[in-house]
């Protein structure tokens, strides 16, 4: 090991502008892998976060208008949800829905507190919008809405943190009470949030308020079981399929009915990330391509140099093999010694734009794994070896009458 | 110790150069012998033959009662680092290497630990009264000290013979006279049996037999 380390220490000295910049070649193209895969990871973790959360096995719909004339009714019928419709929902599509949930929009209106006043609207939601939020949305003390509410039509209300703070200045809050257009709401939780701030009361509550009984702006569907894009489509289509059955539209359609596939959509995105990560890894290898081919480059100068010492090593026993792994540990100790520079800074240059970007919405965490450092490594030594070998089997070719001819 | 049989060298080429014309030679244990001979007499064609460094095209050649005949790269390696020490005209070690690590060089290529290869190369630098040099670099040693450093690193792995080619061509006549002294001491006192290649009578002179080869014969 020693004399290894003090051969390459020789072979570095004896040619150091060309090490330098050849090093320099090596440590670039590791520095852009990892600072392109730290980036890559950047995109695909901030889209983990959106779509791979339980946000994603959804499917959102909305009343349209029909294009296409059917069953005796005209084109440019408007459809509109009815609750109905979720039942509907739940009933017939058991095999990949987990629960079929709407949503009101109240108008704008004033919430009271004591003394203290705000201006916003309610939103009636169902007791599973907290965990479709994707860790989003997290409570912090009370609880969230749940079944019984929605049974009672109960004047249950749970708050962002920030406006708790408005209203109640800092003051336990819970069980207190909100005011809304002068019906007395219980506050039995508060939540904190990334993003977003709504008040959520029963969706069951938001319907009487809204006093329009039945009909829905838009309905979820939180789907399970399913794996792959074909499989979210698929469920689209049944979905479909049964809301043309209910509202009396071609169930070809396109545009009776809103329909966005969330599901689908993530899984699409997840190709396209995988697509982008392989991207990466090509162009990454692509340019520490010129480095290999430099380190070659000077390994051959190198062995060129060395031919007297080759020959001389050959004629007191040196057998070929110990000649060749020579030169191939040499190259693969200069690569991955460069490798490392690049890597080093790479690693600085992600933790630096981590610090810059890592809390926006579309790069997070751009750094880097273990696993990307061991596979990086793997990808030198390799690199390290090729670059060696042939340079190796030119030194083999030195025989060791070499040694008697004279330097 | 040495047996050579009607060996027959021939280079090939537009003109093939048939350099050994049927070389016999025997050398005994403890010989202390010179090959002489001008340059283009086949002398270091035999000497290449000798040393394991060249093939033969017929004939046969028994060393320390092994047939060197034939043999793979790796075998000649093991050969060469077994059987042979080698002492060379332009001294040949590796200038980054101190004189112990040249002296252990040899052992380092039978797979010996570090520790052990190095005391026995200091054992040998002792011997030759080059303790004080251990840890230099060639460069900053003087001709003659090179070559003494060379010779320890033949002497290292205790081989059947040493094989010097010239290895008073780079010295002047009183470095020359030590290390001729060296072989001489060598031969008297462990029985070393050493060849030496020269085209200096000096040299050869001072060996028990001189075998003088001209045209690939030898006369």
């Amino acid at each position: 090991m020693f004399d290894l380390i003090n051969e390459i220490l020789q072979t570095l000295r004896n040619n150091k502008l060309r090490t330098a910049l050849t090093g320099f070649s090596v440590a670039w193209g590791i520095f852009m892998l990892i600072v392109l895969l730290g980036m890559g990871n950047g995109v695909t973790n901030s889209f983990m976060e959106h779509a791979m959360s339980p946000g994603s096995q959804k499917i959102d719909i909305w009343g349209g208008r029909t294009s296409r004339p059917y069953q005796g009714y005209r084109e440019g019928r408007r459809i509109i949800l009815k609750s109905g419709d979720i039942d509907k929902i739940e009933e017939e599509h058991k095999s990949f829905t987990s629960d079929a949930t709407s949503t009101i929009y109240g108008n704008s209106t004033t919430f009271k507190a004591g003394r203290n006043s705000i201006t916003q609207s309610y939103t009636g939601v169902f007791p599973s919008e907290i965990e479709m939020s994707g860790g989003n949305k997290q409570m912090i003390k009370g609880r969230f809405i749940n079944d019984n509410d929605m049974k009672s039509c109960a004047k249950v209300i749970v708050l962002p943190d920030r406006f708790e703070k408005q209203l109640f200045d800092n003051e336990e809050s819970l069980g207190k009470i909100v005011s809304i257009n002068g019906l007395a709401f219980k506050v039995i939780g508060v939540y904190t949030a990334r993003w977003g701030r709504e008040t959520y009361i029963p969706f069951t509550t938001a319907r009487l308020l809204t006093g329009n009984a039945d009909n829905l702006g838009s309905i979820s569907v939180i789907l399970k079981d399913l794996k792959t894009e074909e499989d979210g489509k698929a469920a689209e289509k049944d979905l479909r399929q049964t809301l043309a059955a209910a509202h009396d539209f071609n169930p070809e359609d396109q545009s009776a009915v809103w329909i966005w596939n969330q599901f689908a959509d993530g899984m699409k995105g997840l190709a396209a990330m995988s697509i982008l990560n392989t991207s990466i890894w090509i162009l990454g290898l692509l340019t520490l391509l010129s480095g290999i081919v430099g380190i070659s480059n000077i390994m051959f100068v190198s062995v060129k140099e060395r031919t007297h010492e080759i020959g001389i090593r050959r004629a007191i026993g040196a057998r070929p093999l110990s000649i060749l792994t020579q030169i191939i540990t040499e190259s693969i100790a200069i690569t991955t010694l460069f490798g490392y520079i690049g890597i080093f800074f790479g690693t600085i240059t992600t933790e630096i734009l981590n610090s810059v970007f890592g809390d926006t919405d579309f790069i997070s965490n751009p750094r880097v794994s273990m696993s990307v450092a061991v596979q990086v490594t793997v990808v030198l030594i390799i690199s390290g070896a090729l670059a060696g070998l042939f340079p190796a089997l030119k030194a083999l070719k030195v025989k060791p009458v070499e040694a008697l001819r004279d330097e | 110790m040495i047996s050579l049989r009607d060996v027959n060298k021939t280079y090939p080429g537009i003109v093939p150069l048939h350099v050994l014309k049927g070389i016999n030679l025997e050398i005994s244990k403890g010989e202390l012998v010179s090959i002489m001979g001008a340059s283009g007499s086949g002398k270091s064609t035999l000497l290449n033959i000798l040393g394991i460094l060249d093939n033969y095209d017929s004939g046969e050649y028994w060393l320390n009662g092994t047939l060197i005949k034939d043999l793979s790269e790796n075998k000649s390696a093991e050969y060469r680092n077994r059987m042979i020490g080698f002492v060379f005209q332009s001294f040949n070690l590796i200038n980054y290497k101190n004189a112990v690590e040249n002296v252990a060089l040899p052992l380092f290529y039978q797979g010996i630990s570090r520790r052990k290869r190095n005391n026995l190369a200091m054992e040998q630098l002792d011997r030759l009264g080059l303790s004080d040099r251990a840890h230099h670099l060639p460069g900053e040693l003087s001709g003659g000290q090179k070559q003494r450093v060379a010779i320890a690193r033949a002497l290292v792995t205790q081989p059947s013979i040493i094989l010097a080619d010239e290895p008073t061509g780079a010295l002047d006549s009183t470095t020359s006279r030590e290390v001729m002294e060296l072989f001489k001491d060598l031969n008297r006192r462990d029985g070393m049996t050493t060849i030496i290649v020269t085209h200096d009578p000096n040299v050869g002179e001072q060996t028990d037999r001189i075998i003088r080869i001209s045209d690939g014969i030898i006369r």
